[in-house]
């Protein structure tokens, strides 16, 4: 059993094709562009998940607020007290942050206080982590140092809840590529945060509570909202599930801005599957009547479908990489990270989900072959002599 | 080199869209027998049947009653797998409205029969150059079909019809779209086929076909039935 | 060269293509998982919650944390969604020389 056969009907389709030549390259470029856009969506929104996940792992199991009228509210640090005696309960510290807007850059800062430091090995962070009573200096993230135009040594000034200005020595550093956690983080000591927000004696933005078995998380948010019925705990689970949504949601949004190209395309293989022009049945039948079986001409029909939906396929899944992780995904960006002074300058790291992409694939080239060969298959059972009856 | 039957048919009868309000029968208990190397022409008017005949003979379709031997075989009930492989091994046919493929050069359109078999594509090419070198269409070769005249539309059809060396050839009206001089020179081609010790049958109603001495066999129909057999040949 | 060998050839380019693309997402992958630890140990010694992501306005940048008009304040992970604000800026009304000015009665 030779291959010939196969390769000489693949040559003659391919001749086929070249002769409307600038309907087919439509075609294939309109699918292309089909496939690059549904492509990019999966690999920008799969690179994220994948990314928040893995960075967010040892983010606090629980946070607990507090909430007045339903809104949050600085919680009293004594609840932290009472919560560390609850069984299961391995560790509970007060949070302290909050957000400064700098009137200077337009940006909003997320200013946050430390009360340990990295490790000295830690190859994200340069300089020195401003800990508990280190007056005066501040660590800063990337965003914040390309905004500002300044680096460790520098001075920057902020001012503080009661109109007085502070300086701060920018002591350290966070490297560019702990971008997607640190952009526009300003981290300095308790007390200095306190002073530049005002804070009242004896409360914290909000409380970490850690676990000594995750698995009953639930179990103490439970009890803390029993306890302090004010109190508003949220688990590391359901901030995960924050982020398949807001990926969910603004990749959604995304696709919706595109449904018009994806329409379109759905009516142009629509209007192919229904409508064989009647010069196609003509060939068909001048083919079956010097010797063509039925089988070859779906053969043609099969390679017809493969041709443009293989091709398009090909290019536009690459496209769609190139796009995602060498222009970071320029065409989306706006609409997936939103506008901002600070943007976050990285490089999002090329997971892919070889699942999601053959599902892609399953979805779109199969379907294209079969509405090809589907609508040449009575023509092509139909008996020749009609073609030379005229 | 005579010998009996390559084409035998009994009783044949055609029906088109059998059952329907629009039923026609085209072809009525048509008994004829046709010898290898005869120049056959079926000869009558539009509406004859004879087209019919035609399509039944090469295959194209299954008559309705009656048998139909192609090469001793009875053909009338083999499936459509099979008519194809004597259509494309037996068979060269030329339509009266040529039917060649739009947008092709004249090469392509001369190796199109055999593109659905394991022949290599350079042993085709060289195949299909060959006669067209003979018809005289060499300079032609990557013309596109549609800027042909009408002359050398035909002589594409004709190299077509070649390319699977066939027994039979089987032409439907084919002067019908020609002058008196490419008529003349069509049926010389013919003439050449015929030395050769192929098979040749035409159908057609023009004068200039069946008005040749060298005819072997006229058949004259009408109303889907034969109304003459007239021999030419001495030794029938 | 025939036909059917340009479509071989530009499937074998693209699958070329692909399989380094395969290759350099496995390398710049492993390559992330290798310095997550250290990503890892920033998100624990800073408790941080949220990815700095969006941070057009205070109530996008830690979306899991409630807030004034946050946008999953009572059920983390329901399917709401951001102000349409997000996705466009603010016009820049900086331009305009509008002065508003106070009479005194």
């Amino acid at each position: 059993m030779s291959a010939d056969k196969h390769i000489n009907i693949l040559d003659f389709t391919i001749q086929s094709l070249l002769r409307r030549k600038f309907k087919n390259a439509g075609i294939i470029l309109v699918f292309s562009f089909v496939i690059f856009i549904a492509g990019s969506i999966l690999f920008l929104s799969y690179s994220f998940k994948r990314e928040a996940v893995l960075i967010l792992k040892d983010a606090p199991e629980l946070i607990v607020q507090r909430t007045l009228a339903g809104r949050h509210e600085l919680i009293p640090e004594k609840y932290a007290e009472i919560i560390a005696r609850f069984p299961g309960v391995s560790d509970v510290s007060p949070r302290y942050w909050g957000y400064y807007y700098d009137s200077l850059v337009k940006a909003n800062y997320t200013v946050i206080s430390a009360d340990r430091s990295l490790q000295t090995s830690n190859r994200l962070f340069r300089g020195q982590m401003p800990g508990e009573g280190d007056f005066g200096n501040a660590a800063i993230g990337r965003g914040i140092a390309r905004a500002r135009f300044i680096d460790i040594g520098d001075d920057v000034s902020l001012i503080a809840a009661d109109g007085k200005v502070m300086d701060f020595r920018i002591a350290g550093i966070f490297e560019s590529e702990s971008e997607l956690l640190t952009s526009d983080l300003i981290v300095m000591s308790r007390q200095d945060l306190s002073r530049l927000f005002g804070f009242p004696g004896g409360v914290a933005t909000d409380l970490s509570v850690s676990v000594s078995n995750e698995t009953e998380a639930p179990v103490i948010a439970r009890k803390i909202r029993d306890r302090f019925p004010d109190t508003r705990p949220i688990l590391r689970s359901e901030i995960l599930r924050t982020y398949d949504a807001v990926f969910g949601w603004r990749s959604g949004l995304i696709l919706t801005l595109f449904a018009g190209a994806m329409i379109a395309f759905i009516i142009l293989a629509w209007d192919k599957a229904t409508g064989l022009s009647a010069e196609e049945k003509k060939e068909i039948g001048i083919l079956k009547a010097i010797g063509w079986e039925t089988s070859d001409i779906l053969e043609i029909k099969f390679w017809e479908g493969l041709v443009i939906s293989l091709t398009s396929f090909l290019t536009g899944i690459i496209l769609a990489y190139l796009h995602v992780y060498f222009l970071g995904a320029s065409l989306f960006a706006p609409a997936l990270k939103g506008w901002s002074v600070i943007y976050p300058e990285f490089r999002l790291a090329p997971f892919i989900n070889m699942y999601q992409i053959a599902t892609l694939m399953s979805l779109t080239v199969i379907p294209y072959i079969a509405s090809t060969i589907i609508p040449s298959w009575k023509a092509s059972i139909t008996d020749p002599d009609e073609v030379v009856r005229g | 080199m005579k010998e009996t039957g390559i084409i035998k048919t009994e009783a044949l009868t055609k029906y088109y869209n059998r059952g329907k309000a629009n039923e026609v029968l085209a072809l009525r208990d048509v008994t004829m027998d046709i010898r290898r190397g005869d120049f056959t022409v079926l000869k009558g008017p539009s509406g004859s049947g004879k087209t019919t005949l035609l399509s039944l003979i090469g295959c194209m379709t299954r008559p309705t009653s009656g048998t139909l031997f192609v090469e001793g075989r009875d053909i009338s009930h083999l499936p459509e797998r099979f008519l194809t492989d004597i259509r494309r091994k037996t068979f060269g046919f030329i339509f009266q409205q040529f039917h060649l493929i739009h947008g092709m050069n004249v090469l392509q359109n001369v190796m199109m029969p055999l593109y659905p078999t394991d022949i290599r594509i350079s042993d085709l090419r060289s195949r299909a150059e060959a006669i067209l070198e003979g018809l005289g269409m060499s300079k032609r070769r990557d013309f596109p079909v549609q800027g042909l005249s009408g002359g050398e539309q035909q002589r594409t059809a004709i190299a077509r019809a070649l390319i699977n060396d066939p027994d039979i050839i089987l032409a439907d009206e084919p002067t019908a779209h020609l002058d008196t001089a490419l008529s003349d020179e069509f049926m010389a081609i013919m003439r050449d086929f015929r030395q050769k010790g192929k098979t040749v049958i035409i159908a057609s109603h023009d004068p200039l076909v069946y008005e040749k001495e060298y005819i072997d066999l006229l058949v004259e129909m009408r109303d889907g039935q034969i109304r003459n057999l007239c021999c030419n040949s001495p030794d029938r | 060269m025939r036909r059917s060998s340009f479509f071989f050839l530009y499937v074998f380019f693209c699958l070329l293509v692909i399989g380094a693309i395969v290759f350099w997402s496995e390398r710049e992958g492993s390559r992330f998982i290798a310095k997550s630890p250290d990503l890892q140990e920033i998100t624990a010694v800073l408790r941080l919650t949220d990815i700095s992501f969006s941070h057009d306005a205070r109530y996008t940048r830690h979306p899991s944390q409630a807030d004034l008009f946050s946008a999953f304040q009572d059920y983390p992970g329901s399917i709401d969604h951001f102000p349409s604000g997000s996705v466009t800026a603010p016009p820049d009304f900086s331009l305009l020389s509008t002065r508003i000015t106070v009479r005194k009665r």
